[in-house]
């Protein structure tokens, strides 16, 4: 083997220390996102980021409605309505909406999430006026037919086969919100259930699309090679003539008690690998929380040096995988740790080992080095989340949208520069406690989970 | 915070993925348009566009070391990061006979431990300074990739430059990734997608290299020895057989200088000709796996096509685009669309450096399997039989050019583009011409390229789903003669895909 290290360098590898190959003392910074906010009068938010490195545009319309804003019978309708959104609207024919964007070179979807659906169209810079002359169409006149509602079901239905219900593991996600949330919403799955896909109506559309598709429940953001003047207009000219809506969009949605004892669930899954899931109760997006318990999900288990990857993966070989997650919403939700028993291994040693990790936050915290190297972590995020204009679309609406406050897009990098060791050790006391804990054991064989049928 | 702060470890980033809708193109059926919320919407036609901006492709440059290595250089200051990535011309297809599994268990191995840092030390010192570092193998190609901020481009060269020269392979991390991936084929062994990728991949190619399982088998996971990965290592990981390139916010000299100082000393090497095998003719073969708890089936259709370098690579590629891909998508309108079969539908050409295949795809409910499976193949009969419409063209051919201007936005792609043209050998000057490519392809030369090349009689099908449901349909549609196989039997060595010899224990 060749060596051409130095003496010296040997020596300081025996000692365990790297430090010195390091020349970043502080996470680098991010460039800021320059953007611009207006409000329409009728309520509509509008955001423009310019960016003409390249001659692209990229235009996001984010209805502020998700699963959460779903009632009991009726999960799956936020997403299901996504659906129906491309079926055609006064100017635009059925299931053209996408192949109108693919003519000129673009790409068109959408996605629904808990709390919000996106429609996204990145297109060539010229076509920016056919973006906004179609979404502003849907926004205003979309067509809702029994027919096509009908076989859209369908299709949404073998969406869920596909993504839940067929590939091993695809319950997954769905049986640990399920068995976390005892009213929230966030309990139901984005997708919904079979059941409630079938007794939807046609009633139940219109009067979601009348209630959430307004104009002071959406954010546009554009970014991309556009002339502000000509955006601002264009705006104007296709989205102000949508009225206001006559009613406040309702935000009626079930809070979740805190628990007061821990719970424990034992499920069968036909699944190659048994799975562990150790959950707690976390605050939502943007609470002060939430910026330490950030912290420790990337001392937790981003990348090989992370602890629950070493200790579960590398050194025991107890899992296959393991993950941990902080899924921060708009609302309180779940901090969890996943892992993929392997073979000959136990879920007992599992779920220990991954408790174990929980204990040792609380007992020690974590340590500088550690605090150093999720700065560093999150400076890298934020700087490779905004390669691209549809990514810093993303960030801007979320800042906008979720939460409520648009100068966090480039706020809450300093907000992570300032947490410190104690921070995290006390937000890992207040909530890693096992009165809020969920330890969630999925063995393989027996049948399918009842839970959404 | 946007970001979702989940590592997934491994290969489960499926399990953390948001419920993402997929929207496609479709047919234009006519119907009135009930009352609407905003009553006096003015009837309209599209804007106009505005002034197109001239697009170009980005500026790059390629050098050549001493030694060998190809560089790809691509200056990009938006971000104050660098993508450094390298690839070396082999993988999967150079697993000697019953050691599959070779390239990628070398890959998997050579970020754990290299030069004096051991696995956790190459860890910590990539984990610490926020980057990224990953490697992995394909078909035709091994790969290391980084990430890192500007200010770390050199620790990113210093430590690729370890993991590509000089990977320790110390014998107790070979026995940990070795037990991970036996217990990640055990996973992909009960996924279905993973299962009828594979079946369908040896039924086109069969034993050539390209048909045979990349990721290994227990029995050659578990006979690979130390000698083997040092042995793949030597022969391949050669400069003179490797592609790097350096991606974003430093400029060419301070690029170069890195790349002199940490890959200049790497010694070429004699690389091994690849031993031709031809790919067999396409016959029609029917494989049903049969899952019982499956509540879909996977539908897998194709046969053999060509390698990269065909002169004919781009109308064949047009017309698979018309039957499968994005743009104007006739699987899609006649699954989807007009059936309601399936959430998704598409066909794709496969061309690696010695052979290709094209392979249609889709899921669907167990009972709508034979139906599904008789549309696949009327499209490529269709295909075959019938000249492509002009506007159907047309359409393929305007998303093309007009999303060529998506395609040069991030540094990456500029250097994928460009990494992939030199590692095809293909002609880097073609890059810029890409429009004029496109659109030298006619109605009449799809309809050439689909009578020779399109075989509909000729498939091979692989139907993975519970299989009670829906054999009994098959005859109907005109593949009653196929062979059934339980899946925890699917054995991708043997030619009949059944496992001789019982499972054995774990």
């Amino acid at each position: 083997m060749m060596r051409r290290l130095s003496i010296a360098f040997l020596a300081l590898v025996a000692l365990g220390t790297v430090l010195w190959l390091v020349p970043l003392q502080a996470a680098i910074r991010p460039p800021k996102l320059e953007y611009q906010r207006l409000v329409l009068p009728n309520g509509m938010v509008v955001v423009l980021h310019q960016d003409k490195s390249t001659p692209i545009v990229h235009v996001e319309l984010w209805y502020h409605v998700g699963s959460k804003n779903e009632k009991p019978g009726r999960t799956g309708f936020a997403h299901f309505f996504e659906h129906m959104m491309f079926k055609g609207s006064k100017n635009v024919d059925p299931e053209q909406h996408t192949s109108i964007i693919a003519s000129v070179g673009g790409q068109a979807n959408a996605y629904t999430n808990e709390d919000t659906t996106v429609f996204w169209q990145t297109i060539p810079a010229q076509y920016l006026p056919l973006a906004l002359w179609m979404e502003a169409d849907r926004m205003a006149t979309l067509r809702i037919d029994e027919k096509p509602f009908v076989a859209e079901r369908e299709v949404v239905k073998e969406e869920r086969r596909m993504r839940i219900e067929n590939p091993p593991f695809g319950l997954l996600n769905e049986l640990i919100t399920f068995h976390a949330f005892d009213v929230h919403p966030y309990k139901h799955p984005v997708i919904g259930s079979m059941n409630d896909l079938n007794a939807a109506t046609i009633d139940d559309v219109r009067d979601f699309y009348n209630t959430y598709y307004v104009p002071d429940n959406a954010t546009l953001l554009i970014a991309g090679d556009f002339e502000t003047d000509n955006v601002v207009s264009l705006v104007n000219q296709y989205f102000a003539r949508i009225p206001k809506s006559s009613t406040p969009v309702p935000r009626d949605i079930p809070k979740e008690p805190m628990h007061t004892k821990e719970r424990r669930v034992n499920l069968e899954q036909p699944w190659p690998l048994p799975a562990v899931v150790v959950a707690y109760q976390a605050p939502y997006n943007g609470h002060p929380d939430s910026y330490p318990m950030f912290v420790m999900s990337k001392t937790l288990s981003d990348g090989q040096t992370s602890r629950i990857y070493r200790k579960l993966v590398y050194e025991t070989g107890l899992a296959l995988t393991a993950f941990g997650s902080s899924s921060f919403q708009e609302d309180p939700g779940i901090f969890y740790a996943v892992a993929l028993v392997n073979p000959g291994k136990s879920p007992d040693e599992v779920e220990k080992a991954l408790i174990a990790e929980f204990d040792k936050l609380k007992a020690d915290g974590i340590t500088d080095r550690e605090l150093q190297r999720a700065k560093n972590q999150f400076s890298r995020d934020y700087i490779l989340s905004r390669l691209s204009i549809k990514e810093k679309a993303s960030q801007m609406g979320h800042a906008e949208v979720i939460q409520k406050d648009m100068a966090t897009a480039d706020g809450e990098f300093d907000t992570f520069l300032k947490v410190t060791t104690d921070d995290v050790k006390r937000a890992a006391r207040q909530y890693f406690i096992p009165e809020r804990r969920m330890v969630m054991r999925i063995m393989p064989k027996g049948g399918v989970e009842e839970v959404a049928k | 915070m946007r970001l979702k702060a989940i590592a997934t470890l491994g290969v489960f980033s499926a399990l953390t993925a948001l419920v993402a809708a997929q929207a496609v193109p479709g047919l234009a059926f006519q119907q009135a348009a009930p009352g609407a919320r905003v009553s006096n919407w003015p009837r309209e036609s599209p804007p106009r566009p505005l002034p197109a901006h001239s697009v170009t492709f980005p500026p790059y440059e390629i050098r050549k070391l001493a030694n060998g290595l190809q560089v790809v250089l691509v200056n990009h200051n938006e971000q104050p990061s660098v993508s450094v990535r390298l690839i070396v011309r082999a993988g999967a297809a150079q697993d000697p006979k019953d050691q599959y599994g070779l390239a990628m268990l070398t890959a998997t191995l050579l970020d754990q431990g290299a030069g004096n840092r051991s696995a956790g030390q190459i860890a910590d010192t990539i984990d610490f300074i926020g980057g990224m570092l990953g490697t992995g193998a394909g078909s035709d190609l091994s790969f290391v990739n980084a990430v890192v901020m500007k200010d770390s481009y050199d620790v990113a060269l210093e430590l690729m430059a370890d993991v590509v020269q000089r990977p320790t392979f110390a014998q107790d991390e070979i026995e940990r990734q070795r037990q991970q991936a036996l217990s990640a084929l055990k996973v992909s062994t009960d996924d279905p997608e993973a299962v009828a990728g594979q079946v369908i991949d040896r039924l086109i190619y069969g034993f050539h290299p390209y048909g045979m399982p990349g990721a290994g088998t227990t029995s050659s996971l578990a006979a690979l020895t130390r000698a083997d990965f040092v042995d793949f290592h030597k022969k391949y990981f050669v400069p003179n057989n490797a592609l790097l390139a350096v991606v974003g916010d430093i400029g060419a000299a301070e690029a170069m200088a890195g790349i002199e100082k940490f890959f200049g000393g790497w010694k070429p090497g004699d690389v091994p000709a690849q031993s031709v095998t031809e790919a067999p003719q396409a016959t029609k073969r029917v494989i049903v796996i049969d899952k019982k708890d499956a509540v879909q089936t996977e539908i897998r259709v194709g046969h053999i096509a060509i390698p990269r370098k065909h002169n004919d690579y781009e109308a064949i590629d047009q017309a698979v685009k018309i039957l499968g891909g994005e743009g104007a998508n006739r699987l899609q309108q006649v699954l989807r669309s007009q059936r309601q079969l399936t959430y998704g539908a598409s066909a794709d050409l496969d061309t690696y450096k010695l052979a290709g295949a094209v392979i249609a795809e889709t899921d669907t409910q167990t009972s709508k399997t034979a139906e599904a499976l008789r549309v696949i193949v009327d499209e490529f009969s269709r295909l075959q039989r019938e000249r492509v419409y002009d506007d159907e063209l047309a359409g393929a051919q305007d998303y093309m050019v007009g999303h060529f201007p998506l395609t040069i936005e991030v540094p990456d792609a500029i250097a994928t583009q460009v990494l992939n043209q030199l590692f095809y050998e293909l002609p880097v000057e073609d890059l810029p011409k890409y429009r004029e490519r496109v659109l030298r392809v006619t109605p009449d030369e799809i309809q050439r390229v689909a009578r020779w090349f399109i075989r509909p009689a000729q498939l091979s099908v692989v139907l993975v789903g519970n299989a009670d449901e829906f054999v009994n349909d098959l005859k109907g549609v005109g593949f009653g003669d196929y062979e059934r196989i339980p899946i925890e039997n699917v054995d991708l060595l043997s030619v009949d895909f059944q496992r001789r010899a019982p499972a054995r224990p774990e």
